[in-house]
């Protein structure tokens, strides 16, 4: 006699929103708790507001001197120094500048930032270490949130779940199981939910601007600012799909900023709404 | 690493638009409390009743309003030993309803903090007491009608302040009521 595979589900509120995951699998429940723990472990290496995670840290230190990151910190840089090469800086974390001159971003003392430093300005050293050329802020909100979502799947891979999903407030992935429908929020009506695709393996991220005053006070979240024209977007909602929820975070805000066309170049799958 | 996708047709996209009024159940109160403390034998039944002066000193310490009188705790125990508390709370946002269980260590830390109910609306005023009141007990009233069908919503869920707030007030209700 066969019992049918324990799914598992759990929600707990972290960065700056509600990340659930759920798995299937004999030993579900413990693939979930380390999977949260992975999340939480990204929180406190890449959250802009927390006292001596990496972020603080480099925006604290690195225009003084080389600051050392974690490995997961580095993998997140390197992956977003990639993408505003490739996305002609489209992409860029050192928007952060702009977020604190707008009151986005609390004010901090070293709040004078040079207006004219961007992404280049963000120097990868040997040894995981960065150096800043100029005064400037970083904030990962704008990927951190993916790599997370990647981070737990990884462990729930590890422990050898049969499916599994992790939804950080909108950015998602998952692997094994029967295919998810996956919905949007309609950007005219954000009240309703939109049916957009069935998604077995891979990740799925939406970036849009209608709950951005609220999610701006919260941490880890990336609001959507044109860093070349420095103002913010007026496109609504873009849904991005990629293998990874890294690249698919990373992806929304060039599909919002710059259309679909740099999405699929890109290697993502874009839906504008 | 790959990518499975299929993308429903414009359509279809159309057709699919639902209402937005859904709950997820994550877990029940033993649920909650053997996830929270593994290492616990008993769960002894301890409920706040808090007197004027108590709220006052809570809503003061906290910044937060205190709603109800009444909270819903347990003592976690092992061997007559606590290990700490476990309370069961509920938050209102403008559209969500969550009811989580926070467990803090016997010093007052948070241990851990597990989302018991979701429940999202726009249909309605969500802080319509008759609204709320269907969820009393903990259980999805039947006359309700919810889409089960939504569980993946991708992009901007609504943020977890309510719950960050709602943890300011449990560790104000623990300095003023517990300790």
């Amino acid at each position: 006699m066969s019992s049918a595979p324990v799914i598992v589900r759990r929600a707990r509120p972290l960065l700056g929103t509600l990340v659930d995951i759920s798995a299937q699998g004999d030993r579900a429940e413990r693939a979930v708790q380390s999977a949260f723990a992975a999340v939480m472990r990204v929180q406190r290496l890449m959250s802009f507001h927390t006292r001596g995670s990496d972020v603080d840290r480099l925006n604290k230190l690195a225009r003084r001197t080389p600051v050392a990151v974690h490995p997961w910190t580095w993998r997140v840089l390197r992956e977003a120094q990639r993408l505003s090469a490739v996305s002609r800086g489209t992409f860029d974390i050192t928007v952060a500048g702009c977020l604190v001159r707008w009151g986005y971003l609390p004010k901090r003392r070293s709040a004078a930032v040079d207006r004219r430093a961007d992404w280049h300005d963000v120097v990868l050293l040997p040894g995981q270490r960065v150096r800043f050329r100029k005064r400037l802020l970083i904030d990962l909100g704008g990927i951190a949130k993916g790599f997370a979502v990647d981070r737990a799947i990884d462990r729930l891979r590890a422990h050898g779940v049969l499916g599994a999903m992790v939804n950080a407030g909108g950015d998602l992935r998952a692997f094994g199981g029967a295919p998810q429908r996956i919905h949007v929020r309609d950007p005219r009506h954000p009240a309703r939910l939109i049916a957009c695709a069935d998604l077995q393996t891979g990740a799925v991220a939406t970036s849009a601007s209608y709950f951005a005053a609220s999610t701006w006070r919260s941490k880890l979240v990336s609001p959507l600012v044109d860093r070349r024209r420095r103002a913010s977007t007026n496109r609504s909602s873009v849904t991005v799909a990629a293998p990874t929820c890294m690249l698919a975070d990373a992806l929304t805000k060039v599909g919002l900023l710059r259309g679909p066309g740099p999405v699929r170049r890109l290697g993502g799958q874009p839906m504008i709404l | 690493m790959s990518l499975s996708i299929r993308w429903l047709a414009p359509a279809a996209v159309c057709v699919a638009a639902s209402p937005a009024c859904f709950a997820i159940q994550y877990l029940g109160v033993e649920q909650a409390q053997a996830l929270i403390f593994p290492d616990a034998r008993e769960f002894v039944r301890a409920d706040a009743r808090l007197t004027p002066d108590q709220i006052k000193a809570i809503e003061a310490k906290s910044g937060m309003r205190v709603r109800a009188a009444e909270q819903r705790v347990w003592q976690a125990r092992t061997e007559g030993k606590l290990l700490g508390w476990f309370i069961v709370d509920e938050v209102l946002g403008k559209h969500e309803f969550i009811t989580y269980a926070a467990g803090l260590s016997a010093d007052g830390s948070v241990r851990q903090i597990e989302v018991m109910d979701y429940r999202e609306n726009y249909g309605y005023e969500i802080r319509n007491p008759v609204w709320r009141r269907q969820f009393a007990g903990k259980r999805l009233g039947d006359k309700l009608k919810l889409d089960e069908d939504i569980k993946n919503i991708s992009g901007a869920t609504l943020s977890c302040r309510h719950i960050t707030d709602g943890i300011k007030r449990l560790l104000a209700l623990y300095e003023v009521a517990l300790r």
